[in-house]
């Protein structure tokens, strides 16, 4: 009996889920209640049925990028599996699982129990989602030894250092700033300064995400967000959405005339994002990405500083503000020495790149040694899981 | 009879400057609001399914699966109940090897901080003294007192 692999890369704000041979759904990982449909609550993609997206509630499975409410996951997992979304025949799949690095024990093994128990899975495979990024970059650059993976997630950003396809643990680096931090700071400041957006975290997001870039001088970008309109090339308008005309809301320039509600977007564009560059601007005593990166590689062997330079690859949802890569390239290369050659690798899509990586995985002849099977679960118990899977 | 004394030294004494301590609970407080996944409360809260309304989900659930009773999503929800701050003690007692969660979190930037002004968000050379926010100019500093300094309206 041949068995199909399933990769799931269970992030803490979206899941990417599909057949190692298909192409990933994005499901959110979450359940939502919207204050206009009183009657039930969305999971994942059945958000898109509901028509007021106005003061969303979000139930979320992760707390600071680790599974915590079990019950809200199992929920997600079980409509992920179902034939609303992606229907498979659980007891012939063997499933590649992501988890972040550093994952607490307990969380492993319940992890483990319910997709062997529960799920009654053929095999299970655990694995950072960098592992599979990794994996993903050599497959397209055999010739690179060595890389550095920055995973800018909604909880948290990781820098992995990766040498010979091995994972250095004393070089992995977590800045405590992900996408959720920078949609919170966005609306406490829009809140004080504009209109009360505090309950909007589903629209303030894609505020974020439409609106906001990263700036290549910093300071040069907050002289010209001071001048006055007509000769200030960041501000902008956001037409917020009504969702009854405008379901997603969308930049113009200022003094577009328009009857729905505007935020007027000026130096936030700007400095939300820079908050991944400096967490100490909004208090957390942390170093930005690029000083990560250099303490991060500080801990690997000097020989292979050139190469692991050379490879840097930039994943996560956070990593599709525009400007990004080159922000990221000239900060490093300032803190670098100089006869270090530098390369970020941005993917064609940040979010998916694991997930893609998990699939070429499953293809690999080595697969198969890498999986618990169920009998061997059965035998040996959460033991087999702690020999085979790297934590 | 009265003690003659300075206006402006009486009104300095008297306003109330907040403490070092008290600085830090305060961003502190700032920061653990940035953590949060709502800020309003459950719209669903007050509603109660009437007793009688068809279970629509747990008759798929049933179908789809064989006869082993499955166990639903509130089994999990006590079968594993551990908070954040339990996690990250239960990892530094009994796995205290090093690397691990608690050690991995990147160390304080070399770099000195960059100040914003609480108001605008522009660059900003002032502090307020009583509380220590940020302020660029006196209108900006005019609406951090009307509205945040030391009380919290907006």
């Amino acid at each position: 009996m041949n068995t199909q692999v399933f990769v799931l890369d269970n992030g803490a704000y979206t899941a990417k889920a599909g057949l190692a041979t298909a192409t990933p759904t994005v499901v959110p990982n979450c359940i939502m209640k919207a204050k206009s449909e009183r009657r039930r609550p969305f999971i994942g993609n059945q958000i898109e049925e509901c028509r007021d997206l106005a003061a969303l509630y979000f139930m979320l499975p992760f707390q600071k990028g680790y599974i915590v409410n079990w019950d809200i996951q199992k929920t997600v997992w079980d409509y992920i599996f179902s034939k609303e979304c992606c229907p498979i025949n659980l007891s012939q799949t063997s499933i590649t699982i992501t988890e972040p690095p550093f994952n607490f024990s307990s969380i492993q093994e319940a992890m483990v129990e319910i997709f062997f128990e529960d799920f009654e899975v053929a095999s299970l495979l655990r694995i950072n989602p960098s592992t599979l990024s990794c994996y993903h970059y050599r497959h397209e650059n055999p010739t690179a030894k060595c890389c550095i993976v920055i995973d800018v997630g909604y909880s948290f950003t990781h820098i992995v250092p990766y040498v010979n396809d091995m994972k250095i643990k004393a070089g992995i680096r977590r800045i405590d700033v992900g996408g959720k931090l920078l949609t919170n700071h966005l609306k406490e400041i829009l809140s004080y300064r504009q209109l009360h957006v505090m309950d909007e975290t589903y629209v303030v997001n894609q505020v974020k995400e439409d609106s906001c870039y990263v700036s290549q001088d910093f300071y040069n970008d907050m002289e010209i967000a001071k001048k006055k309109i007509s000769e200030n090339s960041i501000v902008k308008d956001y037409v917020l959405p009504d969702f009854t005309n405008i379901r997603r809301g969308y930049l113009t320039d200022p003094g577009t005339d328009t009857d729905s509600q505007v935020l007027r977007m000026n130096n936030e564009r700007f400095s939300i994002p820079e908050i991944l560059f400096h967490p100490s601007d909004v208090g957390i005593k942390q170093m930005g990405i690029p000083e990560a990166v250099m303490d991060s590689i500080k801990v690997c062997e000097e020989e292979t500083w050139p190469h692991l330079l050379a490879n840097i690859v930039l994943t996560g949802g956070c990593a599709k503000f525009p400007g990004f890569r080159e922000r990221l390239l000239k900060d490093v290369r300032s803190l670098a020495p100089e006869e270090y050659k530098i390369n970020i690798h941005l993917p064609e899509n940040p979010i998916t790149y694991a997930w893609e990586g998990g699939s070429l995985l499953a293809n690999d002849s080595n697969y198969s040694s890498l999986v618990v099977k169920k009998e061997e679960y059965e035998e040996e118990g959460q033991a087999v899981c702690y020999d085979k899977f790297d934590t | 009879m009265a003690v003659r004394e300075s206006g402006r030294v009486k009104d300095a004494m008297q306003k109330r400057i907040l403490d070092e301590d008290a600085r830090k609970r305060r961003q502190k407080k700032a920061l653990e609001a940035l953590e949060q996944d709502n800020f309003h409360e459950d719209p669903h809260a007050d509603l109660v399914m009437h007793k009688k309304a068809p279970k629509f989900q747990d008759d798929l659930k049933n179908a789809t699966r064989n006869k082993r009773k499955t166990r639903t999503a509130d089994y999990f929800k006590q079968r594993f109940r551990k908070n954040f701050a339990q996690l990250v003690e239960e990892d530094l007692n009994y796995n205290s090897t090093v690397p691990n969660y608690t050690t991995a979190q990147a160390p304080p930037s070399a770099f000195p901080d960059r100040h914003f002004c609480a108001v605008c968000g522009f660059p900003s050379p002032y502090t307020c003294i009583p509380c220590g926010a940020r302020y660029c100019s006196v209108k900006c500093l005019g609406s951090h007192l009307d509205t945040r300094c030391m009380k919290w309206t907006a």
